[in-house]
């Protein structure tokens, strides 16, 4: 049979973020863990509804004051990686380098964050089922922003190598795709865990 | 660059230069061979062909285990099994028919045959796909070979708490089933991921979305299923799993849990299972429809809203799993009527079917043989659904071997005869050989009748109140025939199937060689050679129209896409909905990484069967790998 070429592929670029099916395969990742946390928030409700007190007699909803805080530097975190990838866009290998690594520290500081606020929970996850809810969604949270974080670290070392080009720099693409999620997901898990069993009760 | 004079296809070019670069090519995209080398390929052939033998491997011991169970179930007060073993074999049954062989047989076909079908090189994630293979293999097999150290799950294959809690399964049976369930599920997504994206952005310029076979709309909606109905059993046994381990209150009630939260998650993933296993069956059904009656399909449109239609609704019906559990009234009345609408598009489909075979001159072949045992046996078992759809009547046969008989004709009526089909249909494509015919009938006959002589009986007795999951029955209940049917059918089945494998081993070594397109099929998958070549394409194809093959045929020409490199693994990325041409995706070649990764990831789950510690170790382990994995190889700079 005869074969009439109709398309030539090398007149196409072999780097482009909003084609490539690795951004694609990031936003399906999301789509899985976005389908998880609405499973958690889901149950999460499910069970407060049957409870006759929610949280149980006698435990107080969790203090404000850390999660706010982390609430605050998740989306500071997600500012610097944007405009690291802005630096990376321009061919600035110094402001990648700089605002990834910032990204990092500010979010390992949400990291402690999350940490002083597990020791000061009134309830612990085998007490009652609420402990157990309140638990699992932060640590499953806490999980996520430690993955992010290392996933990140291994970004800023390959970005003070200079590794990273404009034509070159999907591994930063995709890591702040995915930083966005983490920190974005954390809004409905605030609501949820901190002020839903302030208005409950 | 568009050129007009008509060139020779490269695999029938017989100068020095075609050969020589066609070898090239196909040097670039091999796999490695030998011992070591099994745990490097990528391609997605190898992948593909290694998750359908492997799925039919399960597919064979739990079909032992079938046969067990039926032999304990020959005659009254039967002690050939105890009541623990019976309920070990009766849920590994379940569990791995589902989890180990339903749903990885159709992730192997698909994975195999979407990416020929789309005109696509590889899949976009071809590390990930291995990655995904070797975590289905270790786990299945760790999960399997608890019942030989007799300490497998008893609970059955949902798994319903209280009886799975601590306090009434202790031992580490439901904690395998937990962690590996999990385990399993991850390597479902990884795939579903790979396929969405593969069929989005992977497709052979000009294969519009409306263009798309009909069997890759299937597996793009069994992909979307599994993606929204996986991470709930996840939650779910995450949840039972911390239950177990260390002492969360989740499904206790003295504690504040509810053992029904179980019930609502694992049916909310488990409704839509069944059409995660049933949608890609449709689609083998009309890919062969289409090709044994040589004509296109009729109603294109319909019966692609109607695979999407099945997949959204399918959402929707979980609670009619749950109808005794006492909800209110409201709650049942609705779910009744979802679980009643899904015949609608049902209805849809066997309309397209019959109108496409209607007058057609159909070839009679082994595959369309097992696509009209598939219609007589979907459908009867479509009808029992209609019946326990609806409340009073699901009351009465709930828990009965009314539901065993149900489920098992939906199931097998619905994704094994298909999966048959689809084997003998794909096998030469596959080993570039054809299977006998003669043993191909024979098979699918024993199997019809046996099907039907086991599962049938089974609803007579579900009526005279024989409850599902005993492991024996007393005499004076009179259901001692209908049960020795069962019995002998389940051997007259089981013969059937060992024919086909029979067959499947000599042809694989004898059989007669098939030729590139034996069955003068229209998609792309029959475009190459068989067995496909290891770039699948040395000359990716164009498309424009549904029915591609057919229309090369009359113009004796074929549109190709040219300029793509010899020496790297590279493959045409499209837009999503039209399929131009947007880039070049360079792919990764055999690596041991992911095999590396899904062994870190292993220890991980399974040290999760003992220690919560492994938590922790599983996540460090799996990311050290994956940085090795993903860190960029020198030299880089020369791409």
């Amino acid at each position: 049979m005869h074969v009439r070429v109709t398309v030539d592929a090398s007149e196409h670029p072999s780097y482009d973020p909003h084609h490539h099916p690795l951004w694609w395969g990031v936003l399906g990742a999301v789509a899985i863990e976005a389908a998880v946390v609405a499973t958690l928030l889901t149950s999460y409700f499910y069970l407060a509804l049957q409870s006759p007190a929610w949280p149980p007699e006698g435990v107080d909803p969790p203090d404000l004051l850390w999660p706010t805080i982390v609430l605050c530097l998740l989306p500071a975190s997600s500012w610097t990686m944007w405009w690291a990838g802005k630096g990376s866009d321009a061919g600035r290998k110094r402001q990648l380098a700089i605002g990834v690594t910032a990204s990092v520290a500010i979010a390992s500081l949400a990291l402690v964050a999350r940490s002083v606020q597990f020791t000061e929970l009134d309830i612990r996850w085998d007490d009652h089922a609420y402990g157990s809810m309140l638990w699992t969604i932060t640590g499953f949270h806490y999980t996520h922003i430690v993955s992010a974080i290392l996933g990140t670290a291994v970004v800023s070392v390959l970005a003070w190598r200079g590794y990273f080009t404009p034509e070159r720099q999907l591994g930063v693409v995709v890591d702040t795709l995915y930083w966005y999620f983490v920190a974005a997901v954390f809004l409905p898990i605030y609501l949820v865990l901190y002020w839903v069993p302030r208005v409950l009760s | 660059m568009t050129d007009a004079t008509p060139a020779l296809d490269l695999r029938e070019r017989t100068d020095d230069e075609g050969r020589e670069r066609l070898a090239r090519i196909e040097r670039t995209w091999a796999s490695p061979t030998g011992f070591l080398g099994w745990f490097m390929p990528v391609n997605h052939t190898a992948i593909g062909r290694r998750f359908i033998v492997t799925s039919f491997v399960f597919f064979l011991l739990s079909g032992v285990l079938a046969l067990a169970m039926r032999l304990q179930l020959l005659v009254p007060l039967n002690d050939l099994l105890t009541p623990d073993q019976y309920n070990q074999i009766m849920t590994v049954h379940g569990t791995a028919m589902m989890f180990l062989f339903a749903i990885p047989a159709m992730e192997g076909v698909a994975i195999y045959v979407a990416p020929l079908m789309i005109g696509a090189r590889d899949m976009a994630f071809p590390r990930l796909n291995a990655f995904g293979y070797y975590v289905y293999l270790i786990g299945g097999s760790a999960f399997f070979l608890s019942l030989f150290l007799g300490m497998a799950p008893a609970a059955g294959w949902f798994n319903y708490v209280p009886l799975s809690n601590k306090e009434f399964a202790p031992g580490y049976g439901v904690d395998i089933w937990t962690t590996m369930i999990t385990f399993i599920e991850v390597s479902a997504l990884t795939a579903a991921v790979e396929l969405i994206v593969t069929i989005f952005k992977l497709r052979a310029p000009g294969m519009s979305l409306n263009r798309l076979p009909i069997f890759v709309w299937a597996v793009l909606v069994m992909s979307f299923m599994m993606l929204f109905a996986m991470p709930s059993v996840i939650v779910a046994s995450a949840m039972l799993m911390m239950d177990r381990l260390v002492d969360t209150q989740f499904f206790v009630t003295e504690g504040g849990g509810s053992p029904l939260l179980w019930q609502h998650l694992f049916w909310f993933f488990g409704h839509p299972e069944v059409y995660i296993i049933l949608v890609p069956a449709l689609g083998i059904v009309t890919t062969i429809i289409v090709t044994f009656t040589q004509r296109p399909v009729f109603g294109y449109t319909a019966l692609v809203l109607a695979m999407v239609g099945i997949g959204m609704v399918s959402f929707g019906l979980w609670v009619h799993h749950m109808y005794t559990t006492g909800l209110p009234l409201m709650g049942r009345s609705f779910f009744m009527a979802a679980s009643s609408m899904i015949a609608i598009p049902s209805g849809v489909q066997v309309y397209c079917w019959i109108a496409t075979m209607w007058g057609a001159k159909i070839r009679f072949a082994t595959p369309m043989l097992f696509v009209l045992c598939f219609f007589a046996v979907f459908i009867a078992g479509g009808l029992t659904g209609v019946m326990v759809a609806s409340v009073p009547f699901d009351r009465q046969v709930h828990d009965s071997y009314f539901v065993v008989a149900h489920f098992h004709y939906v199931l097998v009526g619905g994704a094994v005869f298909p999966l048959m089909a689809g084997l003998y249909y794909w096998f030469p494509k596959m080993t570039g050989r054809m299977m006998s015919e003669r043993l191909g009938w024979w098979s699918a006959l024993l199997i019809f009748l046996g099907f039907n002589l086991t599962f049938f009986p089974m609803h007579q007795l579900g009526l005279e109140g024989m409850p599902r999951r005993v492991y024996t029955y007393v005499p004076e209940m009179g259901w001692q025939f209908l049960n020795q049917l069962a019995t002998a059918g389940s051997f007259v089945l089981a013969a059937g199937f060992g024919l086909t494998l029979i067959n499947a081993i000599r042809s694989v070594f004898c059989g007669e060689v098939a030729g590139d397109n034996p069955w003068n099929a229209t998609t792309l998958e029959w475009a190459t050679a068989s067995p496909p070549l290891n770039s699948n394409f040395p000359q990716p194809p164009v498309i424009d129209s549904h029915t591609p093959i057919w229309d090369w045929q009359q113009d004796d020409e074929r549109p190709v896409v040219g300029g793509l490199r010899d020496d790297r693994r590279e493959t045409l990325v499209t837009t999503l909905l039209d399929a131009r041409p947007a880039m070049v995706q360079v792919l990764p070649g055999p690596t041991p990484w992911p095999f590396v990764s899904a062994v870190a990831a292993s220890v991980g789950f399974i040290g999760l069967i003992f220690s919560p510690w492994f938590y922790v170790v599983g996540i460090l382990a799996v990311f050290a790998t994956f940085v090795l994995w993903f860190w960029p190889r020198h030299p880089y700079r020369e791409e």
